[in-house]
């Protein structure tokens, strides 16, 4: 694996390597290989590990405003026209087609607890045309590579983005999955039309014309199949079935950086952003949810919910009376994903790896510290301290601060007192193991036991 | 006014109560429950309610559509915390009414009674979140331990009793909506025209609904099943451990909820149009199926069983020839469900002839004659009360809470 970009300065943000295609690559099928919830601990030091946090940074830091010499500031907003880039349009164009699966497939009118059986055909379709998908104009250009075996492994995540036929739910699982496709075809050098652009241009339009779209098709496919939350923790958790869109939200409206080494902000506000207490008022959570990710997301939010936003999403409404701003807030939500996403066994237990993303040790990882949320096992949260050693580099290098330790809940989970410290960077004991066990999606209208495999 | 009061004045206007008093108070309740058996005995009239989930003001509203404690003698299914926003004031405000009214409020275990549940599903984080510690939710999940694991119900009447106006004596099933007012009304099956009971295996018209403008889905259409008295509640279902009442009498009860065995199944499993037991999607618990369910009640004397733990669009369900209900007490569940919810009120018999007699659970008690003379209903009458989401207008902002430290 050749790293044939990140030639700015030491001090840049990393980029996602490019695969260097001359040289001969053996892509694999991806296999799932976090079977309990120990196996994280090696998740947390392995190369995709460190490549979903370097290419998320990538994309967060290319959606904060710029300012140029002259003080003039550009944000960016969600776009109302069709990308002009044939890599990003090819995209949007598949998305365009898997939604008119949802036409296809009309929900069961039949009796029903909650989700919709008619979600099932819908995968059919998408698993039958699959094939034809990836495999057309721009996209089967570059999923040739391999003879045919670069598609297999790439279709592996694309497959796992739609939420769970069998369950008949969605996730934050199923949204990484997603994303490791486009870092998939980002390393495949499939997002080649930019090179020339200026800094940050392409991924800029990754996430906004094609992360979003999708984010457009998931919702639809939630309300047509009321689709349930694949991890609940009721009321408690950040958003019923996303973490994406709250994290390049809050980056589209930090304090502008002036230049492309400067480090994604992490406090401060654009001038003319709402404030974060806007996302309680919902004329203007409709007012912005057109531009701004973050909103759109607590749109969808007003739109599925009944209820005071304080009661049903108590944690969104305490992150809007942050005082310091968008960037403060972005940066809390990088933390908040590497601990509440990547680092919860029930979510990354589905995440398959192969030669794109390899389960192969990183060798230049640090020891993880967060071995406690990944188990779920808040009575050991007493075990992570704050040992400033960080976890993956790409997440202190983003946030200046170590990584994700500390309780891995928004709030303080660890009882004042001196049991913190000892345990701090070492991997989960092996007597924690029917708590590392804890598994499988909770399921909205449905509890299901954690100790199910 | 006592302190006791004092603490369910405070919870009744949702706020909590010290750290200290819920440590005194669960201490008071688990002395309570240690008192009592396996399973319960309710004498009718009674209400029975199914999941509540921490929507505390849907709670209430059950309260003001259901009558308030003590008027009312209450049996909760069990499932009182998780997922919603106030599970803890909705646990501590019944467990309160449990410690001062001990004999008008019965409280069982559903599968979310569980230290191990709690932490995936939320009360864990939302008492942490409350006290900024996790002693409050030690306290409760010690409480928890020391649940009932069922109830059964004597003394309900096959006729449903009014205040109102005078009922058809004939009526089996009324649907009330949250003011009282009458959906629908039915009738026992013996008066019913069956012109296609031959052709159906178990003597039920095959084609039968639920009853319309309840819209419940289920064959609510009147019991043909033991025509004994005895209701069993229970959250989940059955086991396959468990053939008689009396085997759950001797399970030692007062402990997590364990993955597998009698107890769990007791929590966690489901009735499902199968033929015998299935496995469950759940990862925990049985599927079991209506054949299941007829013996069990037929060696048992009972008439009926209703539990919870399924979300139902319509309140309640009752399947297999009504021989089982179940119960959902939480209205636009997890504040976007769109379902209604439902409490189950069996009335008392005051004509001295009914069920009390015969049925408490025990092996072959009862042997009416009604049961020989081609099983006809006469199963206990039910009152479903449907009820929606409480209205929003009352609940005041508050502060915002400091944030999660991934924000500080």
């Amino acid at each position: 694996m050749a790293s044939a970009s990140s030639t700015a300065g030491p001090k840049a943000l990393p980029k996602l390597p490019r695969l260097d295609l001359t040289a001969p690559h053996t892509f694999t099928t991806p296999v799932k290989r976090i079977h309990e919830g120990t196996d994280v601990s090696q998740f947390l030091t392995s190369l995709a590990y460190r490549d979903i946090g370097i290419f998320i940074l990538q994309l967060n830091h290319a959606l904060v405003p710029r300012q140029d010499e002259n003080g003039k500031i550009r944000t960016f907003s969600l776009p109302n026209a069709p990308s002009s880039t044939p890599s990003i349009k090819a995209l949007q164009e598949l998305l365009e087609t898997v939604e008119t699966y949802i036409d296809e497939a009309p929900p069961d009118p039949g009796p029903r607890r909650f989700g919709n059986v008619s979600f099932r055909k819908w995968h059919e379709l998408l698993d039958n045309r699959m094939e034809g998908l990836l495999g057309s104009g721009l996209l089967a250009d570059t999923l040739k590579a391999g003879h045919g075996t670069a598609k297999q492994e790439v279709a592996s995540y694309f497959k796992g983005a739609w939420g769970s036929s069998q369950r008949l739910d969605y996730g934050t699982g199923h949204e990484l999955s997603f994303l490791a496709f486009l870092g998939c075809l980002w390393k495949l050098g499939y997002f080649n039309d930019g090179d020339s652009q200026e800094d940050g241009a392409l991924e800029r339009e990754i996430v906004l014309s094609v992360i979003e779209p999708y984010l457009s098709v998931v919702r639809k496919l939630i309300l047509t199949y009321t689709l349930e939350p694949a991890g609940s923790h009721g009321v408690w958790g950040l958003d019923d079935h996303s973490f994406l869109p709250y994290i390049f939200g809050s980056a589209q409206l930090a304090r502008p950086i002036s230049s492309p080494s400067e480090p994604t902000p992490l406090e401060g506000s654009v001038r003319g952003a709402p404030r974060p207490s806007a996302v309680t008022a919902p004329q203007q959570v409709e007012d912005y949810r057109k531009s701004n990710m973050y909103f759109a997301a607590v749109g969808f939010i007003n739109d599925v919910k009944k209820g005071p936003f304080w009661e049903h999403s108590p944690i969104l409404f305490d992150i809007s009376g942050i005082k310091d701003g968008w960037g403060k807030i972005n940066k809390g939500m990088v933390k908040m994903f590497n601990a509440e996403v990547l680092s919860k066994f029930p979510v990354v237990q589905h995440f398959p790896f192969g030669s794109l993303f390899s389960w192969e040790q990183d060798p230049t990882a640090p020891t993880p510290t967060q071995s406690v949320h990944m188990a779920n096992q808040p009575i050991a949260a007493a075990a992570a301290s704050s040992s400033g050693t960080g976890t993956g580099a790409p997440w202190a290098q983003a946030t200046r601060m170590p990584a994700a330790t500390g309780p891995g809940v928004p709030y303080s989970r660890v009882p004042a007192g001196p049991s913190s410290g000892s345990l701090g960077a070492r991997p989960q004991p092996r007597d924690n193991r029917s708590q590392g066990e804890t598994s499988t999606e909770p399921q909205i209208s449905m509890t299901k036991a954690p100790w199910a495999k | 006014m006592s302190d006791l009061d004092k603490a369910i004045a405070q919870l009744r206007s949702c706020r909590p109560i010290p750290e200290s008093q819920v440590r005194e108070i669960c201490h008071k309740a688990r002395e309570l429950l240690i008192e009592e058996g396996n399973v319960v005995t309710v004498t009718a009239p009674v209400t029975i309610c199914g999941d509540i989930h921490g929507q505390f003001h849907d709670l209430m509203e059950l309260f003001r559509v259901g009558g308030d404690v003590p008027d009312t003698n209450y049996l909760f299914m069990g499932d009182f915390v998780d997922r919603g926003f106030y599970s803890l004031e909705t646990f501590l405000l019944l467990l309160c009414l449990k410690v001062r009214y001990p004999d008008r409020m019965t409280l069982i275990r559903g599968n979310h009674e569980s230290r191990q549940i709690t932490q995936v599903y939320g009360f864990y984080d939302e008492c942490n979140r409350k006290y900024g510690s996790a002693n409050v939710w030690r306290y409760c999940c010690d409480v928890f331990d020391y649940l009932a694991l069922g109830a059964i119900v004597l003394g309900a009447s096959s006729t449903l009793s009014s205040t109102m106006e005078p009922i058809d004596e004939d009526v089996e099933i009324e649907v009330c909506d949250q003011s009282g007012g009458t959906l629908s009304r039915f009738s026992r099956q013996r008066h019913r025209q069956r012109p296609d009971s031959s052709s159906s295996a178990n003597g039920v018209p095959a084609d039968r609904t639920g009853p319309p403008g309840s819209g419940a889905s289920g064959s609510s259409g009147g019991t043909v099943g033991n025509p004994t008295g005895a209701v069993l509640c229970v959250h989940g279902g059955l086991s396959p451990l468990i053939d008689t009442i009396d085997k759950i009498r001797l399970i030692d009860r007062k402990q997590e909820v364990p993955h597998e065995g009698a107890m769990c199944d007791l929590l966690w499993s489901d009735p499902d149009e199968i033929d015998g037991w299935g496995l469950s999607p759940r990862g925990a618990g049985f599927l079991f199926g209506a054949d299941i369910v007829k013996v069990f009640n037929h060696t048992n004397d009972l008439s009926l069983i209703a539990r919870a733990h399924q979300l139902v669009m319509e309140g309640f369900k009752e399947m297999f020839d009504a021989s089982i209900v179940t119960v959902w007490s939480a209205p636009n569940y997890c504040y976007r469900c769109g379902n209604v919810a439902a409490v189950l009120e069996l009335s008392e018999d005051d004509t001295g002839t009914g069920i009390f007699s015969r049925s408490n659970g025990d092996v072959g008690r009862s042997k009416p004659p009604m049961l020989e003379n081609g099983g006809l209903g006469n199963g206990p009458a039910r009152r479903y009360r449907v009820f929606q989401a409480a209205p929003q207008d009352s609940r005041g902002m508050p502060a915002k809470k400091p944030v999660a430290d991934y924000f500080l």
